[in-house]
């Protein structure tokens, strides 16, 4: 087969991946997402006072596993399928699926399996370490626990930037001690899990209800445009305050109000391509060969309406950081875990204006909306064919 | 002499690429004459129209030689291609005016016509008065027939049909009275009978005037009317140029010999193996589809309730039957309901009242599930080639898949088998199976259409149009390779159409359509040469045609 042959054999979603990767910002964006989901699967390894590897009497161990969290594990467990998965030759669809059955098993056995310590004591290994107890120790490269208040070291707080020549702080520590950018290491976490998983569910929402709109119309389109409109006047800021209020703070709650409080707009985008879709030749074509619905849904009318969902999916993901964002700038956020809102939140609470607090989390959010924005920038115009390279 | 181009070359770039469309093209146009560009699409025809009223985007358009020389009735001599652009404007509009093929989009919908005429006339006369302006607005809407000009003045362009707009936006390019009269493909989208009216008005028009007519166009029947002199192009370049009837009597290139070759007239059927019984339609033979008094009514909803006030009757009452192995034909101007009817018999829109049988079953009322097993013995082929393929899947996902769904080939390796056969069949090469429909031309789909057709092995199709977006050589291949089909797989086929050249070449029986009902119905060489019906007369004497090749 020639080579011009073996690339029209591409698949299509694998050219408008090449399309989208030709573009520069698209690079961008994609490398600080990436970047991101690296730091937040490892971040357990990457930023911990806990050291990685220690050596006592000849005898190697490694304390940081023995404090790895259920949720750490199932990620880990994650990220290496997908890697693996990546090179196998399946389909894209048998590839999802088992990707959810290695996250249901993983999370599963973690959660029936590990148990961290409760009480986690970060001084005990540098005293250990000075005392002299270990031949070598390998440490994090940051090696700061986002929690470790650094009592051993006396009444700490706010520091800017390497302002101390013994600990090395790279973004400073907040009021109660603790490293800004350990902090903002694992608050990466939320941030990617909070915008990919409300996105998720709006969209599954969305196309499922828009598309169902679309294709039947008629009294199905009528019912379904009310539902839109009324889930469209519901303010999603002041629901996630109120379930705030009522059932404390929780991630996965925000998630999925933050899903089912979006969808209108996905559903919106869905219904009007479905029913463009649906004089299409093509579809007619399909109903006439007496295709199965579900392959005329989801086979020859989804991936030719996916466009607009997919745009608009990556600034739902954007928004989605920014709705968690603004909640825990409120105070009303997760207590436990840092998160990029609630720093810039303790940023204004001090008395006097410490930049490094405002700075590099707000940087943060600033970069990763903007990198998706990009991103659905790229992908819209790798979409749209008349846009695209002739040829 | 009124407008001459010599040696005119357009390249236009895209990316990296330089397309030659006008690669030196030279004429003359005489006032009071028509001269007619033909060509297949692509072949350049519009672009020199463009090239010459400058209406290019200039980023990405160049001439790299060439010569426009325009002399005006009133004796000014200008070179089109040198001119700055304030002194294109004067002429433009004033002495060249252009017509386009789309009446639905060239007039702005947010005006009324009469305002549309009239910016025209206050640009290029402004010393005109209100009154005056007015007056001759009026007088050119009279000039073009439209009827009631009065009031009509002051409609908008949804307001009237196709022919009335392009009326209109001939009055607009009238207003100015130009020396030449660009016309890309000005009948193209409209029916016969409006086509027939449209160039008489052009003639009559001309006749008056003494204006040069550009007149571009792909179809045969339309030169034949209305020109004096024909240049023939291909791939940007005339290959003949000459007197109209020269060129369609003793055409002397052999590309122009092809062309006329191609027309619907021009072909020889293969062999005619339909059972000579006469005059009497083979009625005696089973009918594989039968209509029984088919009514699909469109409900028109108003109100806040939406209640039905009125319904569209786009088929109303139809009998008809069609014996296995035939092919009808059901002709009809636009929006008669032949479109409608094709899709009622399948079911893809569902018919209001009446029945339809196949094979002797009633399908109409069968639940989706039992009319699926029917589905695979009633295939479709639509006219538009580009719609008519999912873009996101390969040729061999779009032919295996239905395939699959209905049992046919007992392992994918033998449907993708199966598929290269039918490839073969529709005279494809087989790696067509591996690329995506945006690779193919116009004509390369609808022979994956027709592959797609066949490939349930179906015993009726209805060919919706399907020639009408592809050039006549095509066309005329793939009319060709039908009857052939048709007669290796015994097929029975519904052919819609409003050529009327393509009926007679193709079909046994023909049907005519008019409002939904259809008002004369027999065999192919009867209905077309002595049509009893006076709307059928009406039809089959507007449609323009081009003496036989001997």
């Amino acid at each position: 087969m020639t080579e011009s042959l073996k690339r029209s054999r591409q698949s299509y979603w694998r050219r408008i991946l090449g399309d989208t990767l030709v573009r520069w910002g698209a690079r961008l964006g994609l490398i600080w997402v990436g970047l991101l989901a690296l730091v937040a699967v490892f971040a357990p390894f990457v930023a911990t006072s806990i050291p990685l590897l220690v050596s006592r009497k000849g005898v190697i161990s490694s304390p940081v596993l023995h404090y790895l969290t259920p949720l750490d594990a199932v990620l880990l467990c994650l990220f290496l399928s997908v890697i693996i998965l990546w090179w196998l030759p399946l389909g894209p669809g048998k590839k999802l699926l088992i990707l959810i059955g290695i996250g249901l098993v993983s999370s599963i056995v973690a959660i029936e399996w590990v148990e961290p310590p409760r009480l986690i004591i970060y001084e005990q290994y540098r005293a250990a370490e000075k005392a002299g107890d270990y031949d070598w120790v390998l440490k994090a490269p940051i090696p700061w626990s986002p929690t470790d208040y650094l009592r051993d070291f006396g009444d700490t707080g706010l520091e800017g930037p390497l302002e101390d020549d013994q600990r090395a702080h790279w973004f400073g520590t907040e009021q109660n001690g603790a490293d800004v950018l350990s902090r903002m290491i694992h608050a990466s976490r939320i941030a990617l899990g909070i915008g990919f998983v409300a996105t998720g569910i709006a969209m599954l929402l969305g196309v499922i209800i828009g598309g169902l709109m679309g294709y039947f119309s008629g009294v199905v389109d009528m019912i379904g445009m009310r539902l839109v409109e009324i889930f469209e006047a519901v303010p999603t800021l002041f629901l996630l305050l109120t379930f705030v209020a009522f059932f404390g703070r929780s991630l996965y709650i925000m998630m999925v109000i933050i899903g089912i409080t979006s969808w209108p707009g996905y559903a919106r985008y869905v219904r009007a391509e479905f029913l463009r879709l649906r004089q299409q030749d093509f579809v007619q074509a399909a109903v006439a060969s007496g295709l199965p619905l579900t392959s005329i849904l989801f086979r020859h009318m989804l991936p030719n309406g996916m466009g607009p969902v997919l745009v608009a999916a990556s600034f739902g993901v954007a928004s989605a950081i920014l709705a968690e964002a603004t909640l825990s700038f409120l105070g009303l956020g997760l207590v436990g875990d840092p998160s990029w809102g609630e720093m810039l939140n303790q940023a204004v609470q001090s008395s006097s204006f410490n930049w490094w607090m405002a700075a590099f989390p707000g940087g943060a959010i600033f970069l990763t909306v903007f990198a998706y924005n990009l991103i659905g920038e790229a992908l819209r115009d790798a979409i749209d064919p008349y846009l695209g390279k002739a040829g | 002499m009124l407008l001459s181009v010599e040696d005119l070359r357009t390249y236009l770039r895209s990316d990296q690429r330089l397309v030659k469309a006008v690669d030196g093209v030279s004429f003359t146009i005489e006032p009071g004459k028509t001269f007619c560009l033909v060509g297949e699409s692509g072949s350049g025809k519009s672009i020199t129209a463009l090239s010459i009223i400058d209406l290019l985007p200039s980023g990405i358009c160049e001439h790299p030689s060439g010569a426009i020389l325009l002399q005006t009735l009133k004796g000014e001599r200008h070179n089109l291609m040198t001119l700055d652009e304030s002194t294109m404007e004067e002429i433009r509009g004033a002495r060249i005016s252009m017509i386009f093929q789309e009446p639905m989009t060239s007039l702005n919908p947010v005006f009324t016509i009469g305002e549309q005429i009239l910016e025209a006339l206050y640009i290029h006369y402004p010393e005109f008065n209100d009154e005056e302006a007015w007056q001759r607005a009026l007088q050119v809407l009279r000039d073009v027939q439209l009827p009631d000009p009065e009031t009509r003045i002051h409609a908008y362009p949804h307001q009237m049909s196709g022919g009335q707009r392009q009326r209109v936006m001939i009055a607009m390019a009238m207003v100015c009275e130009p020396d030449l009269l660009i016309a890309d493909e000005p009948t193209t989208a409209l029916d016969v009978t409006v086509q027939k009216e449209i160039l008489k008005l052009m003639k009559d028009l001309q006749q008056r005037t003494g204006m040069g007519i550009l007149f571009i166009t792909h179809d045969f029947g339309v030169v034949a009317q209305i020109a004096d002199q024909v240049g023939v192009m291909k791939e940007g370049r005339l290959v003949e140029v000459g007197e109209v009837q020269q060129i369609i009597r003793r055409p002397e290139h052999p590309y122009t010999q092809s062309l006329i070759a191609a027309l619907p007239e021009n072909l020889s059927r293969p062999v005619v193996e339909m059972q000579e019984d006469g005059a009497e339609l083979p009625a005696s033979r089973e009918p594989l589809i039968k209509l029984e008094q088919l009514q699909i009514h469109f409900p028109v909803r108003k109100g806040l309730l939406r209640r039905q006030v009125d319904s569209v009757r786009a088929v109303d009452g139809i009998d008809l039957e069609i014996p296995r192995g035939q092919i009808l034909a059901v002709v009809g101007e636009s929006g008669c309901g032949k479109t409608t009817l094709g899709r009622g018999i399948l079911r893809l829109i569902e018919p209001t009242g009446g029945r339809v049988l196949f094979d002797n079953t009633d399908i109409t009322r069968l639940s989706s599930a039992k009319m699926r097993s029917y589905r695979r013995n009633m295939q479709v082929i639509f006219q538009d080639p580009l719609s008519s393929l999912n873009p996101r899947l390969s040729i061999e996902a779009i032919l295996t898949e239905p395939m699959k769904v209905h049992g046919i080939g007992s392992s994918q390796e033998e449907r993708i088998e199966r598929a290269a056969d039918l490839l073969r069949q529709v005279q494809l090469d087989e790696v067509t199976l591996w690329r995506y429909p945006h690779e193919f031309s116009g004509g390369q789909r609808q022979r994956i259409c027709i592959a797609r057709a066949l490939s349930l092995e179906p015993s009726f199709i209805v060919c919706d149009e399907i020639t009408s977006a592809l050039d006549v050589s095509v066309q005329a291949e793939i009319l060709q390779m039908l009857l052939e089909l048709r007669d290796r797989r015994n097929l029975t086929l519904l052919f819609i159409t409003h050529n009327i050249g393509v009926v007679e070449y193709i079909s046994d029986v023909t049907a005519v359509m008019y409002q939904g009902r259809i008002i004369e119905h027999g065999k192919t060489e009867q209905v077309i040469n002595q049509p009893k019906n006076s709307y059928t007369q009406e039809l089959i004497s507007a449609v323009p045609r081009i003496p036989r090749l001997d």
